[in-house]
């Protein structure tokens, strides 16, 4: 991660040409770019390209970057375009789903083993759930929570107005309770 | 912040999420740094370096000091004609596709999804993975073996196979895509591995064989099957 003066500063070599300056900002959020991509594509292969593409149009696109405007929300929209431009070509998208075991961290609480497999069904049926979600209110819970993405963020990576975002994932929240009710 | 949303973040967390691509930034400032050049300009270099990668190739497997006598090119295969063929070692349709592993693990080794025929809800119990690079299903065609194999281009020297003059190579349409269909006597197969590079092992193939192209695949059918009958299970991979 670099800080917010470095990173305007990177932009700023990268806009003259400085390959190693974009270098620096493609190892810096490569991980959150190809993970973007990989919930809108849907499988491992054109989130690759996608994100491939999006760093390599993003820099021929930095004469068009603001400055002073925060560079990652602008990097995610040009990242899930290349990525959402995938999905629609695909026959079909692949569903998300949960790691084969739950991996400890340090200092975490051991649960009984049937506590780890209630959590791990309950998980599985809320994730379940957002997958029965329509694109568009799945895309802004995936981008909001599962990527952890903020308002403005989720914005540009949907193409939408921050409004819009509000809203979708009001109705999303909103019907993952009634799908989830009882359940929760 | 609701339960719900403390368990949507959380939920962020347990995905089974792939790893992220290795060396992204390097292959990014590749791109950038290859100037483009106009498109006759481009098509006349890939020509000539697919040339030469053909030449090398023939040369490049010991005891071939082959004559090329035409090559073809398609997706991330090269078929290559020559005089000879180099020694290789038999491969039954029941051994040496490599590692076999449940199609999740596979796919997430070889970081494309395989496209497969209809399976009635069932997927295939294993796929096999030689290099993480190719992924091969057995399916049953008419109660005979098929293999299904698949990878994603590495280059134009992902998959090659050399033939002699008693090979026939046939262009093909499959699903509006370009294919060849390889009939006749036995060919050599050798490929790209992305783990340890180009393998100078190659195989002794005694089957059919219909390679073509889907999206950033290419696919190819072995087993004893006619061009029709390869060619109507190729439309149904998807």
């Amino acid at each position: 991660m670099v800080d917010r003066p470095l990173e305007t500063e990177l932009v700023e070599r990268a806009r003259r040409g400085d390959l190693h300056a974009w270098e620096t900002i493609v190892r810096t959020h490569q991980g959150i770019a190809f993970r973007t991509a990989y919930v809108m594509a849907g499988n491992a292969a054109d989130a690759e390209e996608a994100a491939q593409d999006g760093f390599v149009k993003a820099y021929r696109a930095l004469g068009r970057f603001r400055r002073g405007a925060p560079f990652r929300p602008w990097l995610l929209r040009i990242v899930a375009n290349e990525a959402r431009n995938r999905r629609r070509s695909a026959a079909r998208r692949e569903r998300l789903s949960l790691r084969a075991a739950a991996e400890a961290r340090p200092g975490d609480a051991v649960p009984s083993p049937e506590a780890a497999l209630l959590s791990r069904e309950s998980q599985g049926q809320l994730l379940a759930a957002v997958e029965r979600l329509s694109d568009d209110h799945r895309d802004a819970i995936a981008c909001r929570y599962l990527l952890d993405l903020s308002e403005d963020e989720t914005a540009a990576a949907l193409g939408i107005r921050r409004g819009t975002v509000k809203s979708r994932v009001s109705r999303a929240l909103e019907r993952l309770r009634e799908e989830l009710e009882g359940e929760l | 912040m609701t339960s719900l949303e403390i368990r949507l973040r959380a939920l962020g967390h347990e995905l089974d999420l792939p790893p992220d691509p290795p060396d992204l930034a390097t292959r990014v400032l590749a791109e950038l740094q290859g100037r483009r050049p106009f498109p006759w300009r481009r098509a006349a270099v890939l020509a000539l370096a697919v040339l030469a990668i053909a030449v090398a190739a023939a040369f490049a497997v010991p005891q071939a000091r082959t004559a090329i006598l035409r090559f073809f090119h398609l997706g991330g295969a090269n078929v290559i004609r020559v005089d000879t063929l180099p020694p290789a070692r038999e491969r039954s349709l029941t051994h040496g596709f490599g590692k076999p592993l449940p199609q999740a693990g596979a796919e997430r080794l070889l970081g494309f999804r395989m496209a497969l025929p209809p399976v009635h809800g069932h997927p295939p119990a294993r796929v096999y993975v030689i290099g993480n690079s190719i992924g091969t299903v057995a399916l049953r065609r008419h109660g005979r073996p098929v293999l299904l194999s698949e990878f994603k281009s590495f280059g134009a020297q992902s998959l090659k196979k050399l033939m002699t003059a008693a090979t026939t190579v046939e262009p093909v349409t499959v699903n509006g895509g370009a294919g060849l269909w390889i009939k006749g006597a036995p060919h050599t197969l050798t490929y790209f591995d992305r783990s340890f590079g180009f393998q100078e092992r190659p195989v002794l193939i005694r089957g059919n064989v219909l390679l073509w192209v889907r999206g950033p695949l290419t696919l190819r059918l072995e087993g004893d099957l006619d061009r029709a009958a390869a060619i109507e299970l190729a439309r149904t991979v998807h």
